[in-house]
């Protein structure tokens, strides 16, 4: 039984811009970074390091979720809760359906929160202080469990964890659920929480942007003189269904998922992004070929673009091979507004291929000559019939999708 | 310590180690079941409840069995607590 | 779905509390005898319970070799030497490339993590060097994997509990089927570590002894550690190459009970649509299954519904189909226990023998199951064996492997 092509019918959102696809929209098209001081009064944190982070820990989820069934859940949880109900809601998923679909989540870090509260706990009090609320809520795939749980949710549930490119993985997985009939609609989801513990870790890493003289830390994707991200967190859900199936009820199609990518690349470091884009520009290129698409066709890059000097090189140059014969078409990053991990990634990439306005790149000033991109610069972005999305994971793991928006 | 007094403490407790946001001491009745129907708390609350009770009282459940009767109200869970501190203070004496 | 190309294993490897190789595992299995013991990796003493099935000191000692690997982590090392071995058994190259990795794990290197924080919370001393953190993600062992092989194909780490390693089989074998790629290792690795340890001291899931599963005294888990890794390739790619098939993979399937956090629903509803949905993704009905690799992990609300489970899916001949529980024998090793199961699951089509099912006492008279005890049991060529799998969150998992006798299967 062959199954036509998963189609996109419904997103929900928490991130630091509120709940809901709408207002990630309204900064991304006003180019608005909204931006939290991270509590540092645990002393995790080194004297000049980054100080402020793109969460969603403020946002009152209270209308998706009340506080009492949320009581033992972690801040990832409420926030894939919360978003997972705003997307079938706005896909308006029959109750019987909804009851046989998969869940395939992604993310990079997993219940970092609680994990810390953890490790406290048992570290300075001893095992027998530690939380069996806590150690449930302490695996990865909690998020998609506590959906599962409170949505009814009986098929496949599955969570990646592959860094940067969980939320793509998470996506390809959802799509093959789908199309190979294992499940009826696929809940996608891409979430993360972030602590102080994790923070102050990334910037012992040297990951996170750090206060320039004047204390500003702006993350400057492809920038010639970019020096890191912004840690972000909060969560993305996606439904996704079979196209046919779509149409026949009459859900809005936001667009269709035309081909999933991935791939690795084994000269990256472990916590870091190889030097060589021959092999991963080699393999894009393949995948684009098997798909049937030319890179003319491509309309609209999502780039994954960051602001850290190694990831935005890599990606940046197996982009431009990609497309050598050819300028790239325009190219967003939205992580210098949504801050790295957590859903905003793949919600802006969504609403990007829907065709939603985007705003200037905050905190692109100049061209890196070595990479030659240069991503949006504000003004109208021509309506893209096809996407590309591109993630690059630290260690070496790759994935990209193309979206394509349905003809009107 | 006086009977209400304590009663008072173990709901508090209930409250804040089990994340009972909007609930406050009066909503919860002495004799009201606190597993399954009543107040509905599981298996994984009636664990968290036992760290917290021995982290307040110095009290340590070790019996599966003992728990479940002690846990069956405010009033027997009281009761159980008060018992055991009473044991203690008798021991140390 | 019969135009989908046939997928086979070509190569295996394993760590478990046996040894380093996938013999050491099916040495150990085949005994009957339990590999839990004293806990030694870390001190137990304020611990509930003191055992654990805990990976030995690797056989290979050499400078050289530890020195490459001092920078990976328990779980790294437990995949990479998993993975290789069943790479080398496989034959492989990178020149097969792009091959894909699928692994699973729930822990990553969490025990050097833990040293990390014990030095920044200041109860170890020593300064907290970022060095302990470098392999703390989850995805860090399958990562170690790929660059290690040096594969170019889907590398992904699935985390998704006790079911991490049943789906990353799963996951591959799709992809596998979609023409993604023609060959992926497919597996999982996980190590001991003192969060998880607690954790489940903390919920009073542990056994204080080895655990028993499915006897009437069982009252919990054994914790253990390890990895096991399968080579998945299309029958077409192994015979072009002259490589041998061990087992042929027929399909797979996965659910969620959407019921509790950490207790099964109690009647396996969702671990019976697991596997049904497996019986029906390999196209088989559930009287062709001949033996069950069981979830099996001694607590007493699993065994009981992963029974129920096998009831409804199985009915009345249930009671009379081979099972066995490698978590009496190498404990549950979380995140990869399903990759160790998998992997057991074709030994025992390779060697034609279900291995028992360690420990003593009288199984269950509630549990109506035919369990394998004290010696393997003897299955016919052609035979076809289901490995299960069931998660904290109520993820299920299952994968059906067939004997590869050439003809066997048409």
């Amino acid at each position: 039984m062959s199954h036509d092509a998963a189609v996109i019918t419904g997103v929900g959102a928490v991130t630091a811009a509120g709940c809901g696809i709408a207002r990630l929209a309204e900064v991304l098209a006003t180019s608005q970074v909204i931006r939290t001081e991270v509590d540092r009064s645990a002393g995790y944190h080194r004297a000049g390091s980054a100080r402020t982070a793109v969460t969603a820990r403020h946002v009152d989820t209270s209308e998706w979720l009340s506080p009492l069934a949320g009581r033992r859940m972690s801040v990832g949880s409420r926030y894939a809760v919360s978003a997972a109900r705003m997307a079938v809601e706005s896909a308006a998923v029959e109750p019987d359906t909804l009851s046989r679909a998969s869940i395939t989540t992604g993310t990079a870090y997993g219940a970092a929160e609680v994990t810390e509260k953890l490790l406290r706990q048992i570290l300075l009090d001893g095992p027998e202080a530690a939380s069996p609320a806590l150690f449930t809520e302490s695996v990865a795939n909690a998020p998609a469990a506590q959906v599962a749980i409170l949505m009814g949710v009986k098929g496949p549930n599955v969570t990646i964890t592959q860094r940067q490119a969980s939320p793509l993985l998470a996506l390809a997985e959802g799509a093959a659920m789908v199309t190979t009939g294992r499940a009826p609609v696929g809940l996608v989801g891409a979430v993360d929480e972030l602590n102080p513990l994790l923070h102050s870790v990334l910037d012992r890493f040297g990951a996170l942007v750090r206060p320039d003289q004047d204390g500003c830390e702006v993350a400057r994707p492809f920038d010639a003189h970019r020096r890191g991200l912004l840690a972000g967190d909060g969560a993305a859900f996606l439904v996704l269904e079979d196209g046919t199936a779509a149409r026949r009820r009459g859900a809005e199609i936001l667009c269709r998922v035309v081909t999933c990518g991935r791939g690795f690349d084994p000269d990256a470091p472990r916590a870091g992004w190889g030097r060589d884009p021959s092999a991963l520009a080699e393999t894009l290129s393949r995948h684009l070929h098997a798909a049937g698409i030319t890179a003319e066709q491509i309309d609209l890059i999502v780039a994954s673009g960051c602001g850290s000097p190694s990831a935005d090189r890599i990606e940046a140059l197996v982009l431009k091979s990609v497309f050598k014969d050819h300028p790239l078409p325009p190219l967003l990053a939205p992580k210098s507004v949504t801050g790295d991990h957590g859903g905003g990634f793949l919600a802006a990439s969504v609403l990007a291929a829907c065709g939603s306005p985007f705003g200037a790149t905050p905190g692109f000033d100049e061209p890196d000559p070595e990479l030659g991109v240069v991503p949006h610069q504000g003004g109208e972005l021509p309506a893209p019939r096809l996407t590309l999305i591109t993630s690059f994971a630290a260690g070496g793991s790759v994935a990209w999708a193309v979206l394509e928006r349905p003809e009107e | 310590m006086e009977k209400n007094e304590l009663r008072g403490q173990l709901k508090t407790l209930i409250i804040e180690s089990l994340n009972l946001q909007g609930m406050t001491p009066d909503m919860i009745a002495d004799e009201t079941p606190l597993f399954g129907e009543g107040m509905g708390l599981d298996s994984v609350d009636a664990l968290e409840l036992a760290v917290a009770i021995e982290k307040k009282f110095g009290i340590r459940i070790a019996d599966e069995a003992a728990a479940r009767e002690a846990f069956a109200s405010i009033a027997s869970l009281s009761a159980f607590v008060e018992h055991r501190l009473g044991q203690e203070q008798a021991r140390s004496e | 779905m019969t135009d989908r190309p046939r997928v086979v294993v070509t190569g295996i490897g394993a760590v478990s509390a046996w040894g380093w190789t996938s013999g050491d595992l099916q040495r150990g299995l085949r005994t009957g005898q339990s590999a839990i013991s004293e806990l030694t990796l870390f001190d137990s003493s304020a611990q509930r319970t003191h055992l654990a099935a805990q990976v030995p000191p690797p056989p290979d000692t050499r400078p050289d070799s530890i020195a490459a690997s001092r920078h990976l982590s328990r779980a790294d090392r437990f995949a990479v030497a998993a993975a290789s071995e069943a790479f080398a058994q496989a034959d492989l190259s990178p020149s097969m490339n792009p091959v894909g990795v699928f692994f699973g794990g729930s822990t990553g290197g969490m025990w050097e993590c833990e040293e990390y924080v014990a030095r920044l919370l200041g109860v170890r001393a020593g300064r907290p060097g970022i060095a302990w953190l470098a392999s703390q993600q989850i995805n860090c062992p399958g990562d170690a994997v790929a660059r290690q092989l040096r594969l170019t194909g889907p590398t992904l780490t699935i985390s998704s509990a006790c079911a991490s390693g049943t789906l990353a089989v799963g996951a591959a074998l799709d992809a596998i089927r979609r023409g993604e790629i023609d060959v992926a290792i497919a597996g999982g690795s996980d190590a001991l570590c003192v969060l998880t340890y607690s954790g489940f001291n903390a919920l009073r899931s542990v056994d204080p002894e080895p655990c028993r599963p499915f006897r009437a005294d069982r009252v919990g888990l054994s914790l253990g550690e390890g990895a096991g890794v399968l080579v998945l390739e299309t029958l077409r790619s192994a015979q072009s190459r002259g490589a041998k098939p061990l087992a042929e993979l027929l399909g797979w399937g996965a659910s969620c009970d959407a019921h509790h956090m950490t207790a099964p629903h109690p009647e396996g509803e969702g671990a019976a649509r697991a596997i049904a949905a497996a019986l029906s993704d390999a196209e088989l009905q559930p009287d062709e299954i001949g033996f069950v690799n069981a979830h099996g992990t001694g607590t007493p609300l699993n065994d009981i519904s992963e029974c129920k489970a096998l009831h409804r899916v199985f009915g009345p001949r249930a009671s009379g189909i081979p099972i066995t529980a490698n978590k009496a024998s190498v404990g549950h090793q979380l995140g990869c226990s399903g990759a160790v199961e998998a992997v057991a699951t074709v030994l025992a089509l390779v060697q034609r023998e279900v291995q028992p099912t360690a420990g003593s006492g009288e199984v269950d008279g509630e549990i109506d199951l035919d369990v394998v005890l004290e010696h393997p049991r003897s299955i016919p060529p052609g035979s076809i064996g289901v490995s299960v799998s069931f998660a904290f969150g109520g993820a299920c998992a299952a994968v059906i492997v067939a004997d590869w006798t050439i003809g066997a299967r048409s």
